[in-house]
């Protein structure tokens, strides 16, 4: 029997970058019937700051710490979805159940499993959700009052991020037992990939929500968005050409490591963490255990990244003063796609709760934007990765392991390319296209349409973002195991990543993200929002 | 030239090439490359003298599971060989 080969549309059906781009999209064209006044978005659940006892005239009350999107934002079936209260929880959880079912099943993963570690995860994640808005955490000094308190953590949704994470790195570490039959399910990669689609549709959505602020915040939205866009790719191409020369000559001179085994660690540690090892592995044709060993290191050091460099960023350096080169420094220090985005969706909390607090509410940022931007370079470096495989692949079989006969087959780019950017990308330009046509840019008789689409984004962009950044942070913790940095094969690599990432890559992310983005500003929408 | 797809891995120690008619492991993709000319006119894929291209590809199912979900592709190697 003649084996097929491998197609451009190979793994459509099967690979987690697409069933990402499957759900985010899915659920995305799910929103936009809104357009026609049918909205089955709305049910999406979605948690508010709450106290045990509300103080006289104040909020917070535990019936309302749950809500379904709709009941705000819904243009056709408010009352239907004012009505769903806590009952938001069950109509999220069984419609994304069926959706991810569907997608576990299509990528013949173990569904029975899944589906019971993804009850479990999705249930540990709603409980650490409602604790931390507990308004202790969730508040700041400007809004704690209203919650009877005189202190607040000031952690915005930062403080739930963080508690989903403690959760899952004590069952990772302490209940190993149980971290594995949560295994099938805890799959942070798959969720913040889902995420990172509903981002593009936050990206999207924002000249459109700052339109109906007023027409000139909603244009310097759409220029926010662009000059993140170009500043991220720029910022991308010349930390590859720092980045990797730097680590590989670490590897080489100061720990003299065999030169396959340091062009793997080289770009999982410059470029792209995991995907790079593994793709750098196949280029230079390495034994799958080198990538192998280099990806667990990877994901180690990604989530003491993201526990140390968010809260960093936000109180040291650079602060509210330069978000978004924080944001981009982000992106380009933090090795997997799941510790990024959540490092940049918990900065983004602390970063908005702090400005808010330190300006006594004269300024209050847009959500989301630091995260973006953390995010754009994460995907510009995604999207390279193919590339620079594809470049070494030659260097290697051409030059310096030249066997003959042997050819790089071009497609290797493409089956390397990080495919749920489409759907992030195609998720945001569709919005833009939106926005700049029948959304006439903003303009007042266009307002309208504009509701209508945003009946239909915010509960994707807020609700669904917000969910599969929790169920990113739980399973992170829950696969990250610290004993795993004392295994002996290890040895000096874990040694040449703490050298090579904190005292070369971050300082350096630093200095280029702030090339790059520094006095780029965020909108401030103080005066337009309560 | 004649085209011949075949699966590659790695087992801890060999690579591996085969499909479900051939199959050939060796500590080196050099040996590999080698004796898979060889063993093809064997078998019969190819005449003596005969040239074609091979295209090995990287059988993901060798990459564990929890990294699958960063990356699902190793490599595909097409080597041009002469029966």
């Amino acid at each position: 029997m003649v084996q097929p080969e491998r197609k451009w549309y190979s793994g459509m059906l099967t690979q987690e970058d697409w069933w990402a781009v499957w759900l985010g999209v899915g659920f995305f064209f799910l929103s936009l019937l809104n357009i026609a006044g049918i909205d089955l978005v709305g049910w999406i659940t979605y948690p508010t700051k709450w106290v045990f006892n509300v103080p006289e005239g104040g909020k917070g009350a535990i019936s309302h710490a749950f809500y379904a999107l709709g009941k705000k934002y819904s243009l056709t079936a408010k009352d239907f979805y004012k009505g769903l209260g806590w009952w938001s929880i069950i109509w999220t959880y069984v419609i994304f159940t069926i959706a991810t079912c569907i997608g576990a099943a299509s990528m013949k993963w173990n569904v029975r499993k899944f589906f019971t570690g993804w009850t479990i995860i999705f249930f540990l994640t709603i409980a650490t959700w409602f604790i931390g808005h507990h308004a202790f955490f969730a508040a700041n000094k400007i809004n704690m009052g209203k919650y009877g308190l005189n202190f607040a953590l000031s952690l915005g949704g930062g403080g739930s991020f963080i508690l989903a994470l403690i959760v899952g790195l004590i069952i990772g570490n302490f209940f190993k037992g149980f971290a594995e039959f949560l295994s099938e399910a805890a799959k942070p990669e798959w969720y913040i990939k889902t995420a990172i689609v509903t981002l593009g549709v936050k990206l999207g959505y924002l000249p459109i929500k700052l339109a109906g602020m007023s027409q000139k915040l909603g244009k310097a939205a759409t220029g926010l968005t662009f000059d993140l866009f170009i500043a991220g790719a720029v910022a991308t191409i010349v930390a590859y050409m720092v980045f990797w020369p730097g680590v590989y000559i670490i590897s080489r001179r100061i720990f003299k490591l065999p030169r396959k085994t340091a062009a793997v660690l080289g770009s999982g540690i410059s470029i792209c963490g995991v995907s790079a090892a593994v793709a750098t592995g196949g280029a230079v044709r390495a034994k799958p255990v080198v990538s192998i060993m280099v990806s667990a290191l990877v994901v180690i050091w990604a989530v003491i990244e993201l526990v140390i460099l968010p809260g960093f960023f936000t109180h040291v350096w650079p602060g509210t003063k330069d978000p978004l080169v924080a944001g981009a420094a982000l992106g380009m220090s933090v090795k997997t796609d799941g510790a990024d985005a959540a490092a940049g969706e918990l900065m983004d909390e602390l970063m908005r709760n702090k400005i808010e607090a330190d300006t006594n509410g004269a300024v209050k940022w847009p959500s989301g934007i630091i995260t973006s931007s953390a995010v754009m370079t994460k995907v510009w470096i995604d999207m390279f990765i193919g590339i620079w495989a594809f470049v070494l692949a030659m260097v290697w079989v051409y030059s310096i392991d030249r066997r003959p006969g042997e050819t790089v087959p071009v497609s290797e780019v493409w089956h390397r390319f990080p495919k749920f950017v489409i759907g992030y990308f195609f998720t945001w330009l569709f919005l833009l296209a939106l926005y700049f046509g029948p959304g006439q840019a903003g303009a007042p008789e266009a307002m309208p349409f504009l509701k209508s689409v945003k009946a239909g984004a915010v509960p994707i962009e807020k609700g669904m973002r917000k969910l599969f950044f929790m169920l990113t942070f739980m399973s992170l913790g829950i696969i990250t195991d610290f004993k795993k940095l004392r295994e002996a094969q290890f040895g000096k690599m874990v040694w040449v990543y703490f050298v090579a990432l904190f005292l070369f890559i971050i300082p350096v992310a630093l200095v280029i993200a702030y090339l790059f983005h520094h006095g780029m500003q965020i909108p401030n929408i103080a005066g337009y929002v309560k | 030239m004649k085209q011949i797809v075949l699966k590659i891995s790695h087992d801890g120690k060999d690579w591996v090439v085969e499909n479900s008619l051939v199959s050939m492991s060796s500590p080196t993709l050099e040996e590999i490359d080698a004796g898979i000319g060889a063993l093809l006119r064997e078998k019969g894929f190819i005449g003596k003298g005969e040239k074609a291209r091979v295209r090995m590809e990287f059988d993901s199912s060798g990459i564990p599971q929890w990294i699958r979900q960063y990356s699902h592709h190793y490599f595909d190697r097409i080597v041009d060989i002469q029966g």
